[in-house]
């Protein structure tokens, strides 16, 4: 019987970062059981298209080269994924849920001394810098055959926006306009996108004093 | 939106010389395929489909450009031009900073309410074409980022904000001018338009002064629909 073993492979981006995972399972028979695999597999697809889409846009972006990104066949991928914008969907979802935990986590574990809006600030361009494709993925404007992306992208600015508001601090009055809030993320959001389009992804950590004082109101 | 200025999007491109057919040809392209793109989106926009809009034929579309991209382009740089002069013309035209960024903006979503196939390539479809387009995109926010800058003049040296602000504002107004193109409701970005003065303003100035033109932009809307809803009932 083959023992569960896994193929080492190279340090990858993205979802493999914070606990990094091979890149390959063993051919073959392994014993390695069914749902394991599945979401391993699901797993790198999804770090598959972030990194398809920073090689090759959203022009260029197809099933074959997220499957070639993942080093996983076509046929698997669309036993997970009806379509490229499928795929597209879910790696937003996942990515952007990470984004959230991360500021959360940078915020439940600041120093005391530090200002949560901040402490959030920084954990958010922490992982844009650690993650440029993820970066990417997050703040470009979805094309238009990616209507649910666009739909995901604002109910993550809306979450966003939340965040930013709970991090104020609250003995400060504001008669801010509703979604002013808002307008800041996607703000944000747009900026740190240039940012790492222009190649300036690892600068960003550098950028949080700015970044904190324009969202404090 | 004034009303005066109501249809001026849509008579361009204005041009008073005669044009030869492959200067009209050529037009006809940069147009079509900003509206192909700006509909069905930049990978489905096939050349029969930018030929079909604009009128044109194929060999002669390959003649005057070396593919869609190419195309694309050429476009982009063109019209991108266009909205940039009537943005700059209705800025300089008012006495105040403040006055230059709602002008500005006014003249931005006039565009945006009027153009939207056009205005959807320039702000959303421009990131799935990158290339050259996207370059003069980007610098292009560079400079609007340089322009709202210059208030900076105005600001003590104590009081004077991070150095990303303009870029932060720019990414913040372009981003709302996507979401109403997005929602497929481009007249809805005028809603943005006190906010965006209130984001714009007080990220330079005090709050008071965000609040000032936040309120002035919310009257002028007020104003501008009853005038249009009075024109309406008429």
């Amino acid at each position: 019987m083959t023992h569960l073993r896994l193929i080492e492979g190279e340090p990858a981006e993205g979802p493999f970062r914070e606990a990094p995972l091979p890149q390959r399972l063993p051919h073959g028979r392994h014993g390695i059981p069914r749902d394991v695999v599945h979401d391993h597999q699901r797993v790198r697809l999804l770090a598959g298209m972030a990194a398809a889409l920073e090689k090759h846009g959203y022009a260029g972006v197809t099933t074959t080269n997220v499957s070639k990104c993942a080093g996983i066949s076509s046929g698997t991928y669309y036993k997970h994924f009806g379509n490229l914008w499928d795929c597209l969907l879910a790696a937003y979802v996942t990515t952007a849920e990470r984004l959230c935990a991360s500021i959360e986590a940078g915020c439940a574990e600041r120093d005391p001394e530090t200002p949560p809006l901040r402490a959030g600030t920084a954990a958010a361009l922490e992982l844009c810098a650690a993650e440029p494709a993820s970066a990417l993925l997050l703040s470009t404007q979805p094309p238009i055959e990616a209507l649910a992306v666009s739909t995901a992208r604002r109910q993550l600015i809306a979450r966003l926006a939340g965040m930013l508001r709970a991090a104020r601090d609250p003995d400060q009055p504001s008669s801010r306009p509703s979604s002013l809030d808002e307008r800041m993320i996607d703000a944000a959001l747009a900026f740190v996108g240039a940012q790492v389009a222009a190649g300036r992804a690892a600068g960003l950590p550098a950028l949080t004093p700015e970044l904190t004082t324009i969202l404090t109101p | 939106m004034p009303p005066e200025r109501a249809a001026a999007w849509e008579a361009l491109p204005v041009d008073s010389q005669v044009r030869t057919t492959e200067e009209e040809a050529r037009e006809g392209a940069l147009e079509g395929v900003l509206a192909v793109a700006g509909q069905v989106g930049f990978r489905a926009a096939s050349v029969r489909a930018i030929l079909d809009y604009s009128g044109g034929h194929r060999r002669q579309f390959y003649e005057l450009f070396a593919s869609k991209e190419d195309c694309f382009e050429q476009a982009y740089s063109t019209w991108l031009a266009r909205v940039g002069a009537a943005v700059l013309e209705a800025a300089v035209a008012a006495p105040t900073w403040a006055g230059s960024v709602q002008a500005g903006l006014g003249a931005l979503f006039e565009f945006v309410s009027r153009r939207p196939e056009i205005a959807r390539s320039l702000f959303i479809e421009v990131q799935v074409a990158r290339g050259g387009a996207l370059a003069e995109h980007e610098a292009t926010m560079e400079r609007i980022a340089t322009a709202l800058d210059s208030v900076r003049e105005q600001i003590d040296a104590d009081q004077q904000p991070p150095e990303a602000t303009g870029l932060f504002v720019v990414g913040g107004i372009e981003a709302s001018v996507c979401e109403a193109l997005t929602v497929g409701d481009p007249g809805r970005v005028w809603d943005a338009l006190p906010e965006l003065m209130h984001l714009a303003v007080g990220s330079y100035l005090t709050t008071a002064d965000a609040e000032a033109a936040f309120e002035e932009a919310k009257q002028l809307l007020a104003r501008e629909r009853g005038a249009l809803e009075g024109g309406e009932a008429e």
